[in-house]
């Protein structure tokens, strides 16, 4: 037990954060999304499975744009979304957001879905999404 | 040595399906997993601390049993209404040792943005953490505050229910309504110890309103109990019938199936990183029968330091009557009537609890609890009592690894 409780510690030592990148954010949907702005906490609310009424798309886990976002939407680290999200997963209410590897990945996937809803860093923008709210 | 392998095993087992789900994704399936890995132990052997419905408690030796569990689930989605939900829990409960079941498995249809129906095996959200009581990593406790979740034994039932949501403003409005027939086991710890198995129609509804950091729930459940092999119960009301007692023993018995209704008010909160959560909750018969009326609350309170959350709780269930009427005749049989009075009264018991959670790496947390538990009458909630009872305060101490997968 001893041994692992150190190697637990030695793990976390292993596993400090990384502070975030400074990029401006924005919350993105499809052209054909009729929305054309929202507030922080509207758009926190597909992220924490509290609202299905567009569907979230996610960054990679453990990206610091993700981290990011959850942290200026939703003043939450990385660790306490997943909690909230195991609550609503393991009583089978809801699944998680599908995850991209990236920016580009998350415009094309909004963009091809009416009802989704992404964030991207501001400099991934083209004409191909709405752009309905901007994180500083 | 059989615990390392447990371990082995479990451990074994997280890895295996983590390497699983990367190749098994093609997107419609989806495959999870959640567990704890914990040791506890208390300050003495002459009786055990357990979870409700537990029947191998933890005394004055390092066990794994008390908290340690395995869950995992597979949803396939078969289109965008329509999804499938399975779940198994590996857990130490009414066996005495670790046993396996399927804690749901159920069709879900998303009728639209609001609703959703669910029909099979479902979750039964009778208090505030009822659904995910056994996710550890989801919880900032190391396990529910027993003198709550010991009054309500149902879990799961089969059958349907119907969730409901809504946002009126930056208020979070949910529903959720089920109906079914629930069926299980009971750990009856009276004497030695003996298992019994219930089954009961059951129907509830809840309804929770989430503003920001700040969550109200209610709920209201009810449930026909039928249970016919609790041993300690039919043997006195053969001995109640032996005597002419008929009405007694009827009243006392569960074996006509009796109805039971829970109802529960609590909260959580999350908000400037001080983390609260609180409940109260009554179980009440609503037709006669041994199982007494009773009221239980806890609160807990807690301040996130970055990764670190220390917390405080305190828990109490409390008795509220019963309701049996003794009949005058009883007291001519005076041994009789003391086993009668035993049994129509209520365990209480209170607790204090102090831990601390450490999401030390992703998807993993490390807690650390102490309880001090107050057994009142009847020994409180303890187990494997010594024929005197036990009423000196017992010391639990728990470490814990939670994850998520």
């Amino acid at each position: 037990m001893k041994k692992i409780m150190s190697a637990l510690l030695l793990s976390a030592l292993g596993a400090a954060t990384l502070p975030a990148s400074a990029a401006e954010i924005v919350v993105i949907v499809s052209k054909q999304n009729p929305a054309t702005r929202m507030f922080s906490e509207q758009a926190s609310q597909f992220f924490l499975g509290k609202s299905s009424l567009f569907t979230p798309m996610d960054q990679a886990d453990g990206s610091a744009i993700r981290n990011e976002f959850y942290h200026k939407v939703a003043d939450k680290d990385a660790a306490q979304v997943k909690a909230l999200w195991s609550k609503l997963v393991f009583t089978g209410k809801a699944t998680p957001p599908k995850e991209y590897a990236n920016s580009a990945d998350v415009k094309k996937a909004v963009a091809a879905d009416p009802k989704a809803i992404g964030y991207i860093d501001k400099s991934a923008v083209d004409d191909t999404v709405k752009v309905i709210l901007t994180l500083p | 040595m059989k615990k390392q392998l447990l371990v082995a095993a479990v451990l074994a087992a997280t890895a295996a399906v983590q390497a699983q789900a990367g190749a098994l994704d093609d997107g419609n399936l989806s495959i999870s997993g959640f567990g704890t890995l914990g040791v506890a132990q208390t300050n003495t052997d002459d009786a055990k601390f357990a979870r409700y419905n537990q029947a191998d408690g933890v005394g004055n030796s390092a066990r794994l049993g008390l908290d340690t569990n395995l869950g995992l689930q597979a949803t396939y989605k078969f289109n965008d209404w329509l999804s499938g939900t399975a779940q198994v829990l590996t857990r130490n409960a009414t066996e005495g040792t670790f046993t396996t079941d399927l804690t749901w498995a159920f069709l879900k249809a998303r009728i639209n943005d609001e609703v959703s129906v669910r029909v099979g095996r479902v979750v039964v959200p009778t208090f505030l953490i009822s659904d995910y009581q056994n996710v550890g990593y989801a919880n900032n406790m190391m396990r529910p505050p027993i003198e709550m979740y010991s009054q309500a034994p149902i879990e799961n039932s089969d059958g349907a229910d119907i969730n409901f949501q809504r946002a009126f403003g930056d208020l979070n409005f949910t529903a959720q309504a089920f109906v079914g027939v629930s069926r299980g086991k009971l750990f009856v710890s009276s004497g030695s110890g003996s298992t019994a198995t219930y089954r009961a129609p059951a129907a509830g509804i809840s309804l929770a309103g989430e503003y920001g950091p700040f969550l109200l729930r209610v709920a209201h459940a009810r449930a026909d109990m039928k249970i016919n092999d609790i041993q300690p119960i039919n043997a006195l009301t053969t001995t109640l019938n032996g005597v002419g007692l008929t009405q007694l023993a009827s009243d006392i018995t569960f074996t006509t199936g009796k109805k039971i209704a829970f109802t529960s008010i609590g909260g959580t909160m999350d908000w400037n990183n001080i983390v609260a959560q609180a409940e109260y909750a009554q179980r009440r018969a609503k037709e006669p029968v041994y199982l007494p009326d009773t009221n239980a609350w806890y609160t807990m309170v807690g301040y996130r330091f970055g990764k670190v959350l220390p917390y405080y709780m305190h828990a109490s269930a409390k008795g509220a009557g019963s309701s049996v009427t003794k009949p005058a005749a009883l007291s001519r049989i005076p041994a009789l009537n003391a086993a009668v009075t035993n049994l129509l009264t209520a365990a209480e018991q209170t607790s204090d609890t102090v831990g601390v959670r450490w999401d030390f790496a992703k998807q993993v947390a490390l807690k650390v609890q102490v309880d001090r538990v107050k057994p009142g009458a009847k020994s409180g909630l303890l187990i494997n009592l010594p024929a005197a009872g036990y009423n000196k305060n017992v010391t639990v101490v728990a470490a814990g690894v939670d994850f998520v997968f």
